[in-house]
């Protein structure tokens, strides 16, 4: 069975801003921002697989995944383990819930980090993208689907 | 009382450490299942175990199902804490053996209250 219900924004977000809520503070939310142009320092990604194959992925600017490292590890200086650490139990946070978004029973698969962007199957197609701002800093939260190639 | 913390994310780990010391318990951690069942196996003998589902080794879900097969365990409370919110998946840990679960993200008020619940507390003098 295939299932083809996707995400919608609005859930996404909302998963997200409690997850950011939840770990990081509320003191300082995220809020909507421009299209992350500048360079993605850190990503990761969570995939879903089962009756609806997807991957969810975060991306952050340098700065961004330095003070997610440091609210969640509680260290001054967070060195690139800290950070795929952090970055990555933040997409699975947000991966395991959007996974409880959609119909039919489906796997989570360990989170990948990059110094970078995390690549993505040939076959992915946005579903849903947000573009935020936290510290000032950009953050954006992205939903893919995997579509089979067909003869 | 002694907790051990079982999460392959160091960050959640230091979470939940920092909530459970709050709370008055003693910690230690284990990255994944196995590393975890080395610790029991070397004699140590937590009050509570805080299991996330998904890890790498050997999960959650074997976890539970290890230390329920071993009767000298049979005392230590099993609490999933994992992002999986599917009903099946949470019923599949109960009846493995878990005693509870809490899904991320959670508080820690979300943490103290289930371990109420349970009645597994530690002794916390008001400050």
């Amino acid at each position: 069975m295939s299932v083809m219900t996707e995400p919608s924004i609005a859930d996404v977000l909302a998963v997200t801003e409690e997850v950011w809520t939840s770990f990081l503070g509320g003191d300082d939310p995220l809020m909507p921002g421009p299209v992350f142009a500048g360079p993605v320092a850190w990503s990761s990604s969570v995939s879903i697989s089962g009756d609806w194959e997807g991957a969810v992925s975060l991306e952050l600017s340098a700065v961004a995944a330095e003070a997610v490292a440091h609210r969640m590890l509680g260290v001054d200086v967070a060195v690139e383990e800290d950070l795929a650490d952090a970055v990555g139990e933040m997409v699975n946070m947000i991966g395991g819930n959007v996974k409880g978004l959609v119909d039919g029973v489906s796997a989570l698969s360990l989170p990948l980090v990059a110094a970078g962007r995390v690549a993505r199957p040939s076959d992915a197609v946005e579903v849903c993208r947000a573009d935020l701002i936290w510290l000032g800093e950009p953050v954006r939260i992205s939903v893919h689907m995997f579509r089979p190639v067909r003869p | 009382m002694h907790a051990l913390i079982i999460d392959d994310s160091r960050a959640m780990r230091s979470i939940l450490r920092r909530i459970l010391v709050d709370l008055g318990f003693e910690t230690a951690e284990a990255a994944d299942g196995q590393e975890a069942l080395d610790h029991l196996e070397g004699g140590l003998h937590p009050d509570l175990c805080l299991i996330d589902w998904n890890m790498p080794v050997m999960d959650g879900y074997t976890f539970v199902g290890r230390v329920r097969a071993n009767p000298e365990w049979r005392n230590i409370t099993l609490m999933m804490v994992t992002t999986e919110s599917e009903h099946g998946q949470i019923v599949r840990a109960l009846a493995a053996g878990a005693h509870e679960y809490v899904i991320k993200p959670f508080t820690p008020d979300a943490i103290a209250d289930k371990l109420e619940m349970l009645g597994v507390t530690a002794n916390v003098v008001p400050a």
